[in-house]
């Protein structure tokens, strides 16, 4: 007995309708009550007033086809009536889930739509079980998906490899110190190239009291002192690559000497016997005899010239006793690592990387 | 594999879908699922609930063993996965205490955990660590088999509602301060503490569940208070103790519930509350309470049957009761005080509501049957009084049944059903 029949015989008893139109086109008019159990429909009627005659029907979201909302009506119509005891609705589900896994899976596309959350909780959970216990390439059947993972992805171990907490350690570890020795370098370039532009702003300065007095002498310290300079650079530029660190160790203790923008005499002596040391002596004193006006103040207070005495000291010490040594590892670790190993301990002595490691492992 | 006219069925269905069938997998299946296809690779990752037991890694017969690879594959998952967490539960009845759970908790209080059970095996129990306090978004916690101590800057779980600890060793006052900061909370279930005394403070506490040796409760502040179910262990001190205890304990547990719906009472539960001073007229009536259940209440103590009547005859709206007895035949025989159903019963108290009454393990002796006799008497909308009696009671049923017949019903429409083994 179709709902038209019913009113017909109990006019008193007419029910309201609301009208839906799916996406492609086709308008149908559902009971009222049965409608407004989804919350969608029920949102639009309520707060926009839509569905209550043809031209006004709602409409549905594009993933609800008509199958589709015929079956989501049934369930609907089943489950709004309120005096269904828990049973009969359990019952009831179990036999609405039948269906193909396709029209499962439009059904639970459909229901999100119309946000009806019992639904979709009822189909997922039916979903759930398809997929429960099978292997992938069953599932893979069942669902039509495409197998297109390379052998290495599917093989690839669900685990990450650093996942060792030593191993995890460790590479944090050679983070820090990469990190730190980079910093530093920076620091150093930075200085050596202050220093260097120390030299070039003293030169600048030569030739200019070279050039306006016409001194033949101040020339001849000018240009030994470039070819000096050249020289300095082109041994810093070789040893650069591989012995960065010692270079900018000696300019570092050197540097503070430089930005103090004269030289005391009186440092000379304690300074290291390298040969790089000499050379840059060299041209700083050359500029210092040449000067020579007493107009340099000497700025290095006392304190801080035995701080820098004592640097300079350690520096020449640790280069003197270590450099074969390093000069191998350096040589060894190539051109990535720019003198990795700091001494672990404070007395300059170098580690091996085995070493450090032993150290950390249990 | 992937024709035009076999299109993929699942994988385009939004990711709130998803989750939700991949919450309904075991985990070991959803994480399985990564090797489905390119698009699935990370769907699991990002679920919101995580379950794990002991399913998810094959048996071993090697305990140890079998400990390292459920612990590697936890961790393994809470490494991979991305995004909140709101739910993880672990149950075991293998695992104890192990410092990987310490980290998991960590991991789990920075990434907004919500729910958190954890069920650990016999053992040596396990320590919680400090992070748990941290996880300001806790709902719900239950923990089985652990031991608690919050640090004394702990100010609560400020969203908790439902908390659940089972063998869990804390100090009552720890537990009280717990339950009292915790300002939300809206069920509470404490399991086999040793000989605990608590005062519950708990304004929006709605349904309690206690079970173990409880010396001493006081529902100190549960307005709301819907459903209660208590199971009360008696040691020996314990009976000492209520030997000496002064305080009306039924006022002290019963007395703030006005909303009670549902009170579930079992072993010595009324006896604990028939402990103390006589309480006189009780300051409230239970209007909505609507079913009672008592288990193994001793008809020969005269004090637990007043506790009875007490309930009832403040219960307007009763509508079914349950009844247990425990009664020791040989001593109940004699059963002094039976004057007392004649001469001091409310005679007031008339159950206009009460439809189904279940009386089970009837011994039959004397209080019984007259309490019977009380409630047909006074039940006039009456549907179904079913009768059970006790399993050692053979020769006394025919007696029971003669004296049955004879009670005057209130209730015309009522059944009396005499349910044999």
């Amino acid at each position: 007995m179709s709902e038209v029949d019913m009113a017909v015989i109990k006019p008193e008893m007419m029910k309201s309708y609301i009208w839906l139109q799916t996406a492609d086109g086709s308008i149908q008019q559902v009971e009222q009550e049965v409608a407004m159990f989804c919350p969608m429909i029920c949102h639009e009627v309520i707060q926009k007033g839509m569905g209550s005659s043809k031209n006004y029907a709602i409409s549905l979201p594009q993933r609800v086809n008509p199958a589709m909302l015929s079956l989501i009506l049934d369930y609907c119509r089943f489950h709004q009536v309120p005096g269904r005891s828990n049973k009969e609705r359990k019952s009831f589900d179990e036999k609405f889930i039948r269906m193909d896994t396709k029209r499962l899976c439009e059904l639970t596309s459909a229901a999100d739509s119309l946000q009806l959350k019992p639904l979709v909780d009822l189909t997922s959970r039916a979903l759930a079980r398809i997929i429960e216990g099978k292997t992938p390439e069953e599932i893979r059947e069942i669902f039509h998906l495409p197998d297109d993972l390379t052998e290495e992805e599917k093989l690839e171990p669900l685990k990450n490899t650093t996942d060792d907490p030593r191993i995890r350690l460790l590479n944090r570890l050679y983070a820090k110190k990469r990190k730190e020795l980079k910093e530093r370098e920076k620091l150093k370039n930075v200085e050596a190239e202050e220093e260097r532009v120390d030299d070039r702003s003293v030169d600048d300065l030569l030739s200019f009291i070279n050039g306006d007095n016409g001194d033949s002498k101040g020339i001849k310290t000018s240009k030994s002192k470039k070819k000096n300079r050249r020289r300095k650079d082109q041994q810093k530029s070789t040893s650069a690559n591989e012995a960065n660190k010692n270079h900018s160790e000696e300019s570092n203790g050197l540097n503070s000497v430089c930005h103090s923008s004269e030289v005391d005499q009186k440092i000379q002596p304690s300074i290291g016997a390298t040969s790089n040391l000499q050379d840059v002596e060299d041209d700083i004193f050359a500029n210092k005899n040449e000067f020579d006006d007493g107009d340099i103040d000497d700025e290095i207070d006392p304190a801080l010239k035995e701080k820098i005495d004592r640097e300079v000291e350690d520096f020449a010490r640790r280069l003197n006793s270590d450099w074969p040594e390093r000069m191998q590892e350096i040589l060894s670790l190539g051109q990535e690592r720019k003198a990795v190993h700091f001494p672990l301990n404070g007395n300059g002595s170098i580690r091996s990387r085995d070493d450090f490691k032993v150290r950390i492992l249990p | 594999m992937d024709d035009v006219s076999c299109p993929d069925l699942i994988s385009d269905l939004p990711q709130s879908i998803i989750e939700s069938i991949l919450t309904r997998l075991p985990i070991r299946d959803a994480v399985r699922t990564s090797i489905l296809s390119s698009k699935w690779r990370y769907k699991w990752a990002t679920i919101t609930q995580l379950v794990f037991d002991e399913k998810c890694v094959d048996l071993s017969n090697d305990r140890r063993e079998f400990e390292d690879s459920l612990v590697k594959f936890i961790t393994r998952a809470l490494f991979l996965h991305q995004g909140p967490i709101h739910k993880f539960q672990l149950t075991t009845t293998y695992f104890q205490c192990c410092p990987d759970i310490d980290q998991w908790l960590l991991f789990l209080s920075r990434n907004d955990i919500k729910e958190l059970v954890l069920e650990l095996g016999e053992g040596e129990w396990f320590r919680v660590p400090s992070c748990l306090f941290n996880c300001r978004k806790l709902t719900r916690l239950e923990l089985f088999r652990c031991e608690l101590d919050p640090p004394p800057s702990f100010t609560g779980f400020l969203c908790l509602k439902s908390l659940n600890l089972h063998q869990v060793l804390v100090s009552p006052e720890a537990i009280e301060s717990l339950i009292s900061s915790c300002p939300l909370l809206e069920s509470l279930a404490l399991s086999y503490f040793d000989s605990l005394a608590l005062t519950i403070r708990a304004p929006n506490l709605k349904y309690l569940c206690l079970e173990g040796e409880f010396k001493d409760i006081c529902l100190e502040n549960t307005p709301l208070l819907v459903a209660m179910s208590v199971a009360m262990y008696m040691t020996d001190d314990i009976a000492e103790h209520f030997e000496q205890s002064s305080g009306c304990n039924f006022n002290r547990f019963l007395g703030g519930v006005p909303r009670l719906e549902r009170l579930i009472g079992h072993i010595y539960f009324t006896k604990y509350l028939s402990v103390g001073d006589d309480p006189g007229r009780l300051p409230i009536t239970y209007n909505y309470l609507k079913v009672v259940e008592l288990y193994q209440v001793s008809f020969e103590d005269m004090k637990e049957i007043l506790v009875v009547l007490r309930l009832i005859t403040n219960t307007p709206n009763l509508k079914e009761l349950q009844i247990s007895g425990s009664s020791n035949t040989l001593a109940a025989i004699d059963a002094p005080d039976l004057d007392f159903w004649d001469e001091k019963c409310p005679t007031d108290c008339t159950l206009k509501q009460l439809k189904v009454v279940k009386m089970t393990d009837m011994s039959g002796v004397p209080h019984e049957m007259e309490f019977i006799k009380f409630l047909l008497a006074n039940s006039p909308a009456l549907e179904t009084m079913s009768i059970s009696p006790c399993v050692y009671i053979m020769d006394g049923r025919i007696n029971m049944l003669i004296e049955l017949l004879r009670f005057r019903r209130a209730s015309a429409q009522a059944e009396i059903l005499f349910i044999q083994d």
